[in-house]
């Protein structure tokens, strides 16, 4: 079932690097959020970055694609440095997908146009190819029966779902969640959690911030966590869950589980 | 009327050359009228509204003192007559500038008009005259006036008069703009006479405008038909024989009776016969309100887009030119930003610029600054995931703002920009100052004519009423299906 994952995704052999994150730094004037922040995600890693409210993990993703402006240091994607002006920002931003905590979708569209309206106005792609390949997306996470529905009559996981299949349809080769899960009913967070598996198995590239300790634990190839705008501990996720080195992770996973 | 006049011309011309040939006394009997015999046609220049004088009647005709009298002279003479109502000032440019024949418009003759005009015998002798109300028997002469508080006309000889003998009698004066106004003011109480031009008095009298006078009329000045210094001499020579014959066969009394005379006036002036004979010319003036509202709404809906996009940028500069100009719009009174751009502009660069346009520029830009409020206040109302999500697809800002952001701030911006429209439908009514014949203006000009202020100022009201009413309750339906 790796259809999910766009060809160009998978292609580029393992190990190459895709983002590289220098000394990055954030604040929103006064209030540093971002404190030095060094790594790396690499071709076909699932990266899960866990934490505490304001630690920073979500400003820590929203750079990636520079929905914040960066105060200082460097982030590298694919050797597109965000940082520089004359860089591009919505070619760099059509390599890499987002899905948000609120879904975002657009309510004054239909899910089929929520899904086909980046590539029609980025792509040079005609309306049947676009929709040809929003219905193979939407068939992937479940929901084509609701393609010229308006996404109002949908539910969270729903909603969530079409949201991820509106980013796939720019075949991203890097993914980042931001709190995928955390808006949702209980109930539905096993779809969308069934659909990131998925997107994982498929040799996707991802930045996932979450508090799906299990997820993490399964999924994830490495596990960062982040507090007080630091990376304080980063590894696999066994090494993470069975043998937290650093007090602040021992205390934050003695409250989690 | 061109043809008519280019035949003149050409008869003119011929007859010049004929004259040249035959020497001056020749030339003497053939611009006598017999010359004429086959009926001239003369442009006739007037004024807008100056009742008794010229105004227009329900049917939208031009009549009055002057009218009957320049048609009826016409008709005694032998010519006929193209009437021109251009407003006083712009009938004495239109005489001097040989674009018309002759200007017939209540024009006082004085030494200094003389020297541009030459002037026909006096067809009208004015003067001043006091007005109290009909149901005031205090009030018979001057000496009455003491400790009382007097309406005047700004700038009219009546407001000289008044100022002359105040000391001697003891009594303050008021200004007002226009008569009618002058005529509520003495109704309402506030003031116990007016002292206005006699006719226009007379003529308000028989319209029912509540008063009677009890003095009679100071000496006052004569009006008299104009023609440009040196030009068009058979025609005041026409104008006077024409004059002199209508006074000898009574025609010219009848005239002056009817409109100034006891019972002159004929017309239905209750509430219903006021709707029904004002309805017609009214609607005219709803049509030219509606005209101009969908016109400067339209506009000021592009404008409002381009500065609330300007509002919202994230460009410090561009921001500071859509505040800029919102803060000049908004921060001005509509009625000096009309007259600003109706007569300050064209007159410091020196071009001209009709009424018209000058309303539609002014509505547009005022309505716009506060469309970019509007525009501003949906943008920001979307919530900016709508923004997030769309550029992190890497989809551009502007395609974002037609595509994702737009059409959702446009269902919010719905009712204010009705709202909006509802409030330009009301700002027309300032453009009355410049003159435009919308409904407030049309209500003028009748009022100007009839003095029935009340009824007609009634109707006008309920006629803006039912409009705006209609409009809110399609605001209100359509704010209800947004809301759904």
């Amino acid at each position: 079932m790796s259809q999910l994952v766009p060809e160009a995704a998978a292609a580029e052999p393992e190990g190459t690097v895709k983002i590289r994150i220098d000394g990055l730094k954030k604040s929103f004037g006064e209030l540093v959020v971002l404190d030095g922040i060094d790594t790396t995600v690499s071709q076909g890693e699932v990266v899960c970055v866990i934490g505490p409210s304001g630690s920073g993990k979500s400003t820590f993703l929203r750079c990636l694609n520079k929905l914040e402006d960066i105060t200082g240091g460097k982030v590298v994607v694919d050797d597109f440095d965000l940082t520089d002006k004359k860089v591009d920002l919505d070619t760099v931003r059509q390599h890499i997908g987002m899905v948000f905590q609120h879904f975002n979708l657009f309510p004054h569209m239909t899910v089929i146009e929520n899904v086909t309206m980046a590539p029609l106005l980025t792509k040079k792609m005609d309306k049947a190819a676009a929709e040809k390949k929003a219905i193979e997306l939407l068939t992937q996470v479940g929901l084509a029966e609701k393609a010229h529905v308006m996404p109002s009559t949908l539910s969270g996981g729903q909603k969530q779902r079409v949201a991820i299949a509106r980013a796939l349809a720019m075949n991203p080769s890097i993914m980042l969640f931001d709190e995928a899960t955390s808006a949702l009913d209980p109930e539905m967070v096993g779809d969308v959690l069934e659909v990131l598996r998925e997107l994982a198995t498929g040799g996707m590239t991802m930045v996932v911030v979450t508090h799906e300790m299990g997820f993490a634990r399964e999924v994830a190839s490495r596990v960062l966590f982040m507090d007080g705008g630091h990376i304080v501990e980063d590894g696999p996720p066994a090494e993470i869950f069975d043998n937290p080195k650093h007090p602040r992770l021992q205390e934050f996973l003695s409250k989690v589980l | 009327m061109r043809t008519g006049r280019a035949i003149w011309l050409v008869q003119r011309l011929a007859l010049l050359m004929v004259a040249v040939l035959v020497g001056v006394t020749g030339a003497a009997t053939l611009f006598s009228p017999h010359a004429n015999a086959e009926g001239e046609n003369y442009v006739i220049a007037t004024d807008t509204t100056f009742a008794p004088f010229e105004f227009q009647d329900a049917q939208g005709k031009f009549v009055g003192i002057d009218m009957d009298l320049i048609r009826d002279i016409g008709k005694d003479q032998g010519f006929t007559v193209d009437i021109k109502p251009l407003g006083f000032d712009a009938a004495l440019q239109a005489v001097q500038a040989n674009q018309v024949d002759g200007v017939i418009a209540g024009m006082s003759i004085t030494d200094k008009r003389k020297q541009v005009f030459d002037f026909s015998d006096p067809y009208f002798e004015s003067g001043v005259q006091m007005a109290v109300l009909a149901t005031n028997n205090d009030v018979k002469s001057y000496e009455d006036l003491k400790g009382k508080r007097v309406a005047v006309k700004n700038g009219t000889e009546g407001a000289t008069f008044a100022d002359s003998i105040k000391d001697k009698y003891g009594f303050t004066t008021v200004s007002f703009t226009d008569s009618s106004s002058m005529y509520d003011e003495v109704k309402t109480g506030n003031s116990v006479a007016v002292f206005d031009d006699y006719p226009v008095l007379a003529y308000g009298i028989t319209q029912g405008n509540g008063l009677k006078t009890v003095t009679p009329k100071e000496k006052g000045s004569s009006y008299g038909f104009a023609v440009n210094k040196g030009k068009n001499a058979e025609l005041l020579t026409k104008f006077n024989a024409g004059l002199k014959h209508l006074r000898e066969t009574g025609r010219y009394q009848e005239m002056i009776d009817g409109y100034l005379g006891q019972g002159a006036s004929g017309d239905d002036n209750s509430f219903f016969g006021l709707v029904k004979s004002t309805f017609p010319i009214l609607m005219q003036g709803l049509k030219m309100t509606v005209i101009l509202t969908v016109i400067s709404i339209a506009i000021a809906l592009v404008l409002g887009v381009f500065f609330g996009l300007l509002r919202v940028s994230r460009s410090i500069v561009l921001r500071a030119i859509g505040t800029t100009f919102v803060d000049i719009f908004r921060g001005t009174p509509l009625l000096v930003q009309a007259f600003f751009i109706y007569f300050g502009i064209p007159a410091a660069l020196g071009f001209q610029m009709s009424a018209f346009t000058a309303g539609i520029i002014t509505l547009s830009l005022n309505a716009g600054a506060y469309m970019t409020e509007i525009v501003r206040g949906g943008i920001q109302s979307v919530d900016k995931g709508q923004m997030e999500a769309s550029r992190s697809l890497g989809v551009g800002y502007l395609p974002t703002m037609r595509k994702v952001i737009l059409p959702q701030a446009i269902r919010t911006m719905i009712p204010s920009y009705i709202n909006q429209f509802v409030i330009t439908l009301k700002d027309t009514s300032i453009l009355s100052v410049i003159g435009i014949a919308e409904l407030t203006q049309t209500g003028r000009i009748i009022i100007a004519r009839n003095f029935q202020s009340f009824y007609m100022w009634l109707i006008i009201g309920i006629i803006y009423f039912i409009v705006i009413m209609a409009l809110t309750k399609l605001s209100d339906r359509l704010e209800k299906r947004i809301n759904k």
